[in-house]
């Protein structure tokens, strides 16, 4: 009954997100050529039948799943194409094949995971995949050097970011072998000052999980990934042994990793200065940042419409900037529409966890939540200069292949665990599907 | 776990909450400021591929247009008359931003007036766009007429209609052509901005209303308002005849005539011949308080308010700068020292006398019609200052229209026009003077007031302010008055 419900609720929300796309796709064109895209038909064809395939799927392998989480993703990565597609079109043909892709691994993951207890088991199989995903790009003739970043290998024709994928499989990880620690790592046995801290053995994954995500800045620069890490992997802690003290001396230690960096590695120290003050070198370092500014205030409270903007004029504006484009042509209310949308989506992440059964589930479901509430403020955030700005993506909005389909893995997970019905009765034949 | 997750939730709301705080800041709070920005050129490059209006001269010239392009800008502004409207329409660039009235009515051309956006909201799916065209107060004939007669020389000609402040010419020279200023191809744009730029002459600057000068004598008009109102009358008192005349509190300074000629006698005359001594007696008579309040009054100290970005102020020492420097006072009285008047200003002058006293504002737009014809807005005279009252303005207009007729403005007179007038030549301090001549007419109904400046003539008898800036308001004053 309650699933049917669920199902129902999540069906008519999906249309509603159709409709909005497919409205916003219809103005972006009128914005630029005053009629209607010859290919709008088709094109809500495309995306109706798409959602309606992870529908039909969710109704079939999860039908007692959260309902609210596919609408989101669907108006999210919806609205992000419209933007994409009036940005650049070549871009926009990718990012279809990228959507297509996403729900296509969206499925796949709700099929062979079954049981989101099941991945409890493979525990250091995935902590050696996440590892060796992170180093790919370093490995010589497969990583790829764009921009600067080294978190490319080029697969095929076409670049991907293994990054991506390691931060579910590390999540994972994370959540599984905390559940099996964290008796130990909650046990205050010292006393320092005031404070009770565990014994110091147990600081040793903290420790490495720092070195990682030190080692990830410095080889491959990516300072929006490594910053993620480490925040997903600090808040996974503290849910997992309660103890307030890991978030202190996780911040500590991030406060002591950034003044490193700071000082040590020279395009931390610019992204810094183009944080503090981008109008310095307003041509140059900051240029960007200003011009994402420059983009949000044009747009105002309502925006200047679809394609009425001048967003291009912000470098790498379809994927680092996608916000900024979406705050220049949809205005204060879109931009509010954007964050409401992820902060529904961390809610409805964060609710699944508070209500898992088991303590795996619970931390898996909350760590997952994480990533997209912690990614979405780093990238938007830097968008708008609240924080230095790091090249994550704004996961379903921005452009880009590897985000895109890991988020939709992300997104099955949660539904998998929402599922309360398979934790409660599981089959003997699922256990075969599994292995 | 549960309370870690609850507290996990609230972390990441205050997170979203302080991005919303922000977007507040940014897309609210200090979005205009953002827009405004000087490095912010988005303003104009939106306009620059969007319909934009026409500005227009009162008699039909188009002085500024787009015109379709294949480029990726797809429309290029073009000013058909070159530099003859330069000063006025000003350019409107992508590298350098706008100028003129491209600038003041950027809005209006663009179509984004509320109002104009109010009629737009019922075309919003046909595919045409509102813009508004600008109609000015000033024709193409008086400016070609006013280019020509300044042609070779370096100064100004302000004409304005004194009832109602219309601008009905406004030249300078030398001037630039503002083209390849708002061309699409950015070398030809810089080289022609630096070229501009480099120029000894200031050709992109706006002489007209963005440039000030030591009045000289025709400063004696705004003097002589303010005796009039303090007791002088045309016939008395009758000041000595001199050639020079001491400075108080200074060892044997002097303040000599024009030319080293011996004049003197009451204030008519003294306008007359426009001699030094006499004034500088005037002004020490008033002293500071009085000549400062006057001058404030005929708008010294103040912006004019015409519509165009960035008018400079006239100005007049205040009364506590004459407080420790009695010379200042005397000196004051002839334009010279630290006054100092754009000739917007001046001819401003001119209108108080000929509007009986009243300074109209002064003003370029005469109408702003919609891309259909429709007139949207009508400018609507009003009044400025009140420099002096009525019978004072009536008294100093009989006074200078004797120095057309028999004093040092002879040469502004037209058969059958009653011309009022007076001369300037103003020291620079270089050994060079700056020629001026301030007039309108016909005197009894008057329907142009014109102020005239030519730079660093030699200090000879045949570049006076008479010689040679009278016969160029002569001229505009004539075109207008005799078509």
């Amino acid at each position: 009954m309650m699933g049917a419900l669920r199902r129902n609720t999540e069906l008519g929300l999906i249309i509603l997100a159709v409709v909005l796309t497919a409205g916003a796709y219809a103005l972006a064109s009128l914005g630029r050529t005053a009629s209607i895209p010859a290919n709008e038909l088709p094109f809500v064809g495309v995306i109706a039948g798409l959602l309606a395939a992870a529908h039909i799927a969710t109704r079939r392998l999860a039908p007692d799943a959260d309902g609210m989480l596919l609408p989101l993703a669907a108006l999210l990565n919806g609205l992000g194409y419209v933007m994409i597609a009036r940005l650049d079109h070549k871009l926009a043909g990718l990012q279809a094949l990228w959507t297509g892709l996403g729900v296509a691994a969206f499925i796949v993951t709700l099929i062979v995971v079954r049981r989101a207890r099941d991945l409890e088991r493979y525990r250091y199989t995935f902590a050696l995949i996440g590892i060796g995903l992170l180093l790919l790009p370093l490995v010589p003739v497969l990583g790829q050097n764009i921009n600067g970043n080294r978190i490319w290998i080029r697969v095929g024709g076409s670049n991907f970011q293994p990054g991506e994928i390691a931060k579910i499989v590390l999540v994972i990880f994370f959540a599984s072998y905390f559940v099996e620690k964290r008796e130990l790592m909650s046990v205050a046995t010292r006393r320092v000052g005031p404070v009770m801290v565990p014994d110091i053995k147990y600081f040793g994954p903290v420790a490495l999980a720092f070195v990682v995500a030190l080692g990830v800045i410095f080889f491959e620069r990516d300072l929006g990934s490594a910053l993620l890490f480490f925040t997903v992997f600090i808040v996974m802690l503290w849910v997992a042994t309660a103890r307030t003290f890991y978030l202190a001396i996780g911040a500590v230690m991030f406060a002591a990793g950034a003044l490193f960096s700071y000082a040590t590695m020279n395009h931390v120290h610019q992204r810094v200065v183009n944080w503090l003050n981008p109008w310095v070198h307003a041509n140059t370092s900051g240029y960007q940042v200003i011009q994402s500014w420059y983009a949000l205030a044009a747009g105002g409270l309502s925006g200047t419409g679809l394609s009425l903007g001048s967003p291009q004029r912000i470098p790498a504006v379809a994927t680092d900037f996608i916000f900024s484009a979406i705050g220049e042509e949809l205005g204060l209310l879109g931009t509010t529409a954007i964050i409401a949308a992820f902060l529904l989506m961390v809610g409805a992440g964060l609710r699944i966890a508070a209500r898992a059964d088991s303590p795996f589930e619970k931390l898996l479901a909350a760590g997952l939540s994480t990533i997209i509430g912690v990614q979405a403020f780093i990238i938007i955030g830097g968008n708008i200069r609240l924080v230095p700005l790091t090249g994550v993506t704004l996961p379903f909005v921005s452009y880009g292949g590897s985000s895109l389909i890991s988020n939709y893995i992300l997104l099955a997970l949660l539904l998998r665990i929402s599922d309360s019905r398979t934790t409660a009765a599981a089959t003997p034949a699922d256990e075969t599907r599994v292995g | 776990m549960n309370r870690q997750i609850r507290g996990l939730g609230i972390l990441v709301i205050a997170l979203f909450l302080a991005i919303f705080v922000q977007l507040n800041v940014l897309q609210v709070m200090r979005a205009s400021d953002l827009n405004r920005h000087p490095g912010n050129t988005r303003a104009v490059v939106r306009d620059f591929s969007e319909p934009r209006g026409s500005i227009l001269s009162a008699d039909g010239a188009v002085l500024a247009e787009s015109v379709p392009t294949g480029d990726a800008f797809k429309r290029l502004r073009r000013y058909p008359e070159g530099s003859t409207f330069a000063h006025i329409t000003g350019y409107f660039s992508l590298n350098y931003g706008s100028e003129g009235i491209e600038q003041q009515y950027a809005k209006e051309l663009a179509g984004r007036t509320p109002k104009l956006e109010l009629k737009r909201l019922s075309d919003i799916l046909l595919d045409k766009k509102r813009t508004a065209d600008v109609i000015l107060t000033v024709s193409k004939r008086l400016q070609a007429i006013a280019t020509f007669a300044l042609r070779g020389r370096r100064g100004a000609v302000v004409a304005i209609d004194p009832k109602t402040g219309a601008i009905l010419a406004m030249v300078d020279a030398p001037t630039y052509d503002p083209n390849p200023l708002s061309s699409h191809d950015g070398k030809t744009v810089s080289a022609a901005w630096n070229t501009y730029l480099k120029d000894p002459a200031k050709p992109l600057l706006p002489r007209a209303y963005r440039e000030a000068y030591f009045p000289g004598s025709t400063f004696k008009v705004v003097t002589s308002a303010i005796a009039l109102q303090n007791g002088v009358t045309p016939d008395q008192p009758v000041y000595p005849r001199l050639t020079r005349i001491p400075l108080p509190n200074t060892n044997n300074q002097f303040l000599a005539n024009f030319g080293g000629e011996s004049c003197g006698g009451p204030l008519k005359e003294g306008l007359r011949v426009s001699c030094n001594t006499t004034f500088a007696q005037i002004g020490l008579d008033l002293g500071g308080a009085k000549l400062s309040a006057g001058a404030d009054a005929f708008g010294f100290n103040h912006r004019p308010p015409l519509d165009l970005p960035a008018v400079a102020k006239s100005s007049f020492p205040p009364e506590q700068a004459f407080l420790r420097d009695k010379p200042a006072v005397a000196k004051s009285a002839i334009g010279q020292q630290d006054v100092s008047a754009t000739p917007l200003e001046m001819a401003l002058v001119a209108s108080a006398v000929a509007n009986n006293g009243v300074i109209m504002t002064p003003h370029l737009m005469a109408q702003i019609r919609d891309s259909e014809g429709q007139v949207i807005d009508t400018y609507q005279p009003k009044p400025w200052l009140t420099a002096m009252p009525p019978t004072t303005a009536q008294t100093l207009r009989d006074l200078m229209i004797n120095v057309v007729e028999a004093g040092t403005g002879t040469s502004a007179r037209i058969p059958g026009i009653q011309v009022a007038g007076k001369t300037g030549t103003a020291q620079t301090g270089r050994g060079t003077i700056h020629a001026w001549f301030v007039s309108f007419a016909p005197a009894a109904d008057p329907k142009i007031a014109v102020a005239v400046i030519i730079e660093d003539q030699p200090g000879t008898n045949d570049s006076t302010g008479g010689a040679i800036a009278a016969p160029i308001a002569r001229a505009v004053m004539q075109a207008a008055l005799q078509p």
